[in-house]
């Protein structure tokens, strides 16, 4: 999308669900071979692979990261206990191990989760890696100064929600126990089937208690991984990896770590990485982008001209745009209002202003398009594709608002088409045919944010997005659906404010299942049952689509991040 | 030279009166700003504990004056800053500690200042080169129709937003005709010759959009030269418009020249936001605009105190020189 | 911007002369220029544009808010369908991609809030500058003093921080067109403003007819409207024709920082930021509004330099004595023309009053 560089880095990066995960891509699930990058050989190993970013990598600490592996680049120097597979579309939204022989053992009710570590583990200075490190690596990503984690682990570990990290708590956490420098294991307030997920993300990355020292350790974090800090320039700007000879493949069945060293150059306009990477000349043949995407306009160029297209990888990541209703606030109160919205809807014009078909798919339900998130095909308001005025005005006039009604849209004046003007107008001419008058009320980013998740200030009517903190329905659903995840007096998610016992109940027996296939059936019906109550409009799921260059090979896109994997990439 | 003497401790004064009210200024205006900046600095996840911790850690619950009162304890005597594990201090005089980054704000100015002060200097040349050229020309053929083209051709710069220019510029120069490479920005000191190769196309478009004024304020001056009465009395002599135009006009049209110059660059040092985002130049703009957005107030303080002291310092060097050519003015 | 440098860029307007000439006069010498004449005409025709953009669009069948989709190629980004963006009979200049919104509509309908926010900005700024530069020149030294300061810290102010502390404090309610030329206007434009009329104030207060009303008792409020103003007109003028170009352009910056006029109101600027991608896959997109800020831009300067040369009348002479006639410039050689010897009298005045005001103006 095109998207000054200057919005935002952190606020980006750790924006309401993994925007950084939406990180690269390349040849899409389906033409994934290495036949169309470039090059027909196999992969080899060698060579200088360039990263051409937009957003500087100022968090390089794995307690400040939120997503699975920190995203692409963090993921070549943190191990974590298990981790995404590495492989293209469905295959890849599985969680295998990595430091751990497995992906954890449950016990009973899947509220001990136990692990080993795999023997011969160590970091770039042969030091071995123990199980206290995972422990300790977690314990400070409880500290105020390196706050910018996922929640899950407050929320989940027994006694954890008060801690305030070993800075000013020397005791640590008891619900980690470590009972020898192989095994550790994690105490939890209840079941929670879907741990091995959360232990892909860095706060599960080993720290050695020697070498930290608080927030100056992202300037050369220790690696676990296959390649080492050996530059890093303002604050993330400029990052350069190197090889770390003391990771072995043998430990290691995920990455593949082809390239030498890999240069990581950010700060640059999202138009100008298009046109380096469509040019891919010199350094930039091997060069790959981790966080910006084709917007509308390249695309149009790059689809006219067959050797650029073939350059283009594309993916999806679990990620949807709505449109969210505060039922607290008239005249949304009333379902057969909202119902009128969800039915004058014209998706087609919301996917024009998104970038266009290929660019994004209409949505229809909550949940993502994907197996894994147990994605069940409904549309409990039957649109089509570009709106039924008249149906949306019959049911305006079952509600008593027979010559229409006017209402405000709230949506943000960042560039990013999503919750942007661009998409806002659409709706807003879609609506005008079922006697909707919608007036537009366009908030700068912070305002957006601080409006739309205090309960105190939340419109009646605005545009949301969420994204996926890992390929299933239980991070997806529940922080918007979950009654008991409310927030009164801080950053509320469950914009619908639905508190349903059923719903509830529903979500804490799926949290129980330890069987993951089991599990995204069931929320798929959850979701299901969820869309009929109108509490969102789904628009659109977006589709990642990505230049690399002229030299890269062996293109791998899982659908866990939507974007093609650097630990795969090879340039020789 | 009491004079002078007298002129410089007045505009140190200002200067200093100026930055201070700024300052303040920023304060209060980022006190009513919305935007959280606890929870921008937690993450949106956090939790309302967390995020008031975080606002301890940050002193974001301190009464204005309390918080204003640190940023000048700061200033003179320094301030200490926990990283968790240890105690750092930061000596005055310290603009305090990135809420986002936890770097300090004078070592984030350091790092970016070389690179706005690349920009603006190479710009410069370009843009004094292009805007007293074509001014010349278009006071020797004033009133002509090739004036005409050549005003029209400044304009185009100035009338297209660099955003624009700089873009196809980059398309057509690196992409299509593979001129040169796509600019990165690289230190002096590292290679001075793919310094310059980097940035001439920044500089170039720089250059373009400030040329016109330089080309407008020289043909006026040049022709306020030529209207006086001892021009007169040299055409009436017989000397060549040439070496009218050479010889007296454009010295005539130095002065001015050089005040605007001055005061262009100054403002450019910060103000060159548009033109180091397109290109990816890590300047003080843009890391201003960045700081604006995630509501970074030692950031923004410092950064704004650090332009505003190369726009005042602009404004008093532009008027010395100014007295220097032109010996009829008078510091006083 | 430095007192000198102000001093300079008004240099030509003759500000000791009393606006006593008259309209008239000026009318004729305006008229004397064609090229001032063809601006003031496109200028013209460019506000008549903006002000009939309704009726413009009417009879064009189409209107600046009404999506497309048939016309463009969603599978490809959405660019418009057909060559040139789509240019037909319905279309006059094709439709805008992504939307397909009627390209024309949204141009005619930008001419509006680009031109109006560039003049409301001017007016603001000149109203300001004239307000602030006259009371720093009649008042005390205090004054003076606090007033100057004052200027001095928003020329300091970087846009982008006034941009966004008027827009965390003014409600969302307010009009954003509005907002944006009071922020241009803030940012820019009045400080130089103030410091060019603080300067020629300080000139003028000194010449012998203001400062006999001044010494006849009359109050300052009477000295400054009766006497002062006259005088600054022609000053004042010349520099807000150079004000409007550049406030059309601080219009297009903002909307690339992402603060200009909210969609769905079309603007120049606005349209140019999003277009910029679309420059090679849509090249008219981009070229329209870019040639239409151009032609403005353009017009506004020639006539500003028109109006310069009607408002002093050596500047006029200066053509007339021009190069280019190389005859007439040998027969100065022989005997000046009597009509070069009159005009030369008051060239003196200038110079004299840069200096003068160079002087006054630190004290």
């Amino acid at each position: 999308m095109r998207q000054p560089s200057v919005i935002t880095r952190r606020v980006a990066a750790v924006s309401v669900s993994l925007v950084v995960a939406a990180g690269a891509a390349a040849c899409g699930p389906k033409d994934n071979d290495a036949k169309g990058s470039g090059g027909d050989s196999a992969p080899r190993k060698g060579g200088t692979l360039t990263v051409l970013n937009s957003e500087p990598q100022t968090d390089f600490d794995p307690a400040r990261l939120y997503t699975s592996g920190g995203g692409n680049v963090p993921s070549l120097v943190f191990r974590t206990l298990t981790t995404r597979n590495r492989e293209n579309g469905a295959a890849g939204s599985k969680v295998v191990p990595d430091l751990a022989t497995d992906t954890g053992r449950p016990n009973k009710d899947a509220t001990v989760w136990t692990y080993t570590l795999k023997k011969g583990l160590t970091y770039e200075d042969g030091t071995p890696i123990t199980s206290a490190d995972i422990k300790y690596g977690i314990e400070r990503s409880f500290a105020p100064e390196l706050s910018g984690g996922a929640p899950y682990l407050r929320d989940w570990l027994v006694g954890a929600a008060d801690y305030q990290g070993p800075y000013k708590d020397k005791k640590g956490l008891s619900a980690i126990e470590t009972p020898d420098s192989r095994t550790i294991v994690f105490h939890l307030d209840k079941p929670e089937g879907e741990f091995p997920f959360l232990a892909t993300q860095t706060q599960f990355a080993p720290v050695p208690q020697g070498k930290d020292n608080g927030t100056k350790y992202e300037a050369h974090p220790i690696s676990s991984g296959p390649y080492k800090v050996v530059k890093n320039e303002n604050d993330g700007e400029h990052v350069v990896l190197e090889r770390n000879t003391h990771w072995s493949a043998a430990t290691d069945d995920e990455r593949k770590a082809y390239p030498d060293t890999i240069d990581v150059r950010s700060g640059l306009d999202s138009s100008v990485i298009n046109q380096r990477l469509s040019a891919s000349q010199g350094a930039d043949a091997a060069a790959v982008t981790t966080d910006t995407n084709l917007g509308p306009a390249e695309l149009a160029k790059v689809s006219g001209d067959k050797q650029l297209a073939a350059r283009v990888g594309t993916g999806h990541f679990g990620y949807t745009n709505y449109i969210a209703f505060n039922p607290t606030v008239k005249p949304f109160d009333n379902p057969k209002v909202r119902q009128a919205v969800a039915y004058a809807v014209d998706r087609s014009s919301v996917v024009n202003a998104a970038g266009g078909s290929a660019l994004a798919e209409p949505a229809t339900t909550f949940l993502p398009d994907q197996k894994s998130f147990g994605y069940t095909p409904y549309d409990p308001f039957p649109a089509g594709a570009s709106g039924n005025a008249a149906k949306a005005r019959e049911l305006l006039a079952q509600a008593g608002y027979k010559n229409g009604l006017t209402v405000t849209l709230t949506h943000s004046n960042a560039k990013d088409f999503e919750t942007s003007p661009e998409i806002a107008t659409a709706v807003q001419d879609a609506l005008k045919k079922a006697g909707i008058t919608v007036k537009l009320q366009g908030l700068e980013d912070n305002d957006y944010r601080d409006k739309i998740h205090s309960v105190k200030t939340e419109p009646g009517l605005f545009l949301a997005h969420w994204g996926a903190d890992w390929p299933s329905g239980g991070p997806f659903l529940a922080p918007i659906f979950d009654g008991r995840q409310i927030v009164k007096d801080g950053a509320n998610f469950n914009t619908g404010l639905l508190n349903d016992k059923s719903v509830n109940d529903e979500i804490d027996a799926i949290n129980k299942l330890t069987d993951l296939d089991a599990a995204a059936k069931r929320w798929g019906a959850l979701d299901q049952k969820i869309g009929d109550k109108a509490l969102v409009v789904p628009l659109f799921h977006p589709v990642y689509k990505r230049l690399y260059g002229s030299a890269v090979k062996n293109i791998v896109i899982s659908d866990w991040t939507g974007v093609l994997d650097i630990s795969q990439v090879s340039v020789k | 030279m009491n004079g002078f003497t007298g002129f410089v401790l007045r505009r140190v004064i200002g200067a200093v009166v100026t930055l201070f009210a700024l300052s303040v200024i920023i304060y209060v205006v980022f006190y009513v700003t919305p935007g959280n900046v606890a929870q921008i600095t937690c993450g949106p996840r956090c939790s309302p504990a967390q995020v008031h911790q975080v606002a301890q850690q940050l002193h974001l619950d301190d009464p204005l004056y309390v918080r204003y009162w640190h940023f000048l304890q700061g200033l003179f005597v320094g301030q200490d800053f926990s990283t968790g594990t240890s105690v750092e201090h930061c000596s005055a005089p310290c603009l305090g500690q990135s809420y986002q980054s936890d770097q300090q704000v004078t070592s984030i100015i350091l790092a970016k200042l070389p690179v706005s002060f690349s920009l603006v200097l190479g710009a410069m040349v370009i843009w004094l080169v292009l805007g007293v050229g074509t001014g010349v020309l278009s006071a020797w053929r004033r009133g002509r129709f090739s004036e005409r083209v050549l005003t029209a051709i400044t304009l185009a710069g100035t009338a297209t937003p660099v955003f624009v220019i700089g873009l196809i510029l980059m398309i057509v120069v690196c992409g299509e005709l593979q001129l040169l490479p796509f600019p990165e920005y690289v230190n002096f000191t590292d290679d001075p010759e793919q310094w310059a190769w980097n940035l001439l196309l920044p500089w170039l478009s720089l250059a373009l959009v400030e040329a016109a004024g330089f080309a407008r304020l020289t043909r006026a001056s040049m022709l306020e030269t030529l209207a006086e009465d001892h021009i007169r009395t040299f055409r009436a002599y017989g000397v060549g418009e040439r070496a009218i135009i050479a010889r007296h006009a454009l010295r005539g049209a130095t002065a001015s020249v050089i005040a605007l110059n001055a005061v262009t660059f100054g403002s450019a040092v910060g103000g060159a936001v548009l033109t180091e985002t397109l290109f990816g130049l890590p300047g003080i703009g843009q890391e201003l605009v960045h700081a604006v957005k995630v509501v970074d107030l030692p950031v923004v303080v410092g950064m704004v105190l650090v332009i505003g002291f190369f726009v005042v310092l602009a404004n008093a060097v532009a008027d010395v020189l100014y007295a220097v050519a032109d010996r009829r003015v008078v510091l006083v | 911007m430095s007192e000198a440098l102000v001093a300079v860029e008004t240099a030509g307007a003759d500000t000791a002369a009393p606006a006593a000439s008259g309209a008239r006069q000026f009318w004729r010498r305006l008229r004397a220029q064609r090229a001032a004449l063809v601006a003031a005409a496109v200028v013209a025709l460019l506000v008549l544009i903006a002000l009939g953009a309704p009726l413009l669009t009417a009879l064009e069948g189409q209107d600046p808010t009404t999506y497309h989709p048939s016309l463009i190629d969603s599978a490809r980004g959405g660019v418009p369908i057909g060559s040139f963006g789509g240019i037909g009979a319905d279309h006059w200049l094709g439709v805008e991609p992504q939307t397909g919104r009627d390209m024309f509509a949204r141009l005619v309908y930008g001419a509006r809030v680009s031109l109006g926010v560039a003049l409301a900005a001017t007016a603001v700024q000149v109203v300001l500058g004239v307000a602030m530069g006259v009371a720093s020149g009649l008042g005390s030294r205090w004054a003076d003093l606090v007033l100057s300061r004052i200027t001095d810290i928003f020329v300091s102010m970087p846009l982008m921080v006034m941009a966004l502390a008027l827009l965390a404090i003014v409600p969302d309610g307010f009009p954003r067109p509005v907002l944006v030329a009071l922020i241009i206007s803030l940012v820019s434009g009045w400080s130089t403003t103030a410091k060019m009329v603080r300067a020629q104030t300080l000139t003028l207060k000194n010449l012998d007819y203001v400062a006999a009303s001044r010494l006849s008792g009359w109050s300052t409020w009477r000295t400054a409207v009766r006497e002062l103003l006259p005088g600054l007109a022609a000053p004042v003028i010349t520099y807000a024709a150079l004000l409007i170009p550049s406030n059309i352009s601080a219009e297009a910056a903002l909307s690339f920082l992402g603060v200009g006029v909210k969609p769905p109101t079309p603007s120049w600027g606005q349209m140019l930021t999003s277009a910029d991608v679309w420059y090679q896959a849509a090249p008219q997109y981009l070229l329209l509004p870019a040639a239409a800020l151009f032609v403005t831009v353009f017009a506004l300067t020639v006539l500003g330099d028109g109006v310069r040369v009607a408002l002093d009348p050596r500047a006029a002479s200066r053509l007339r004595i021009g190069t280019g006639r190389r005859r007439e410039a040998r027969a100065d050689k022989a005997a000046p023309k009597a009509g070069t010897a009159a005009t030369a009298t008051p060239a003196t005045a200038t110079s004299a009053n840069v200096t003068a005001a160079k002087k006054e103006d630190r004290a």
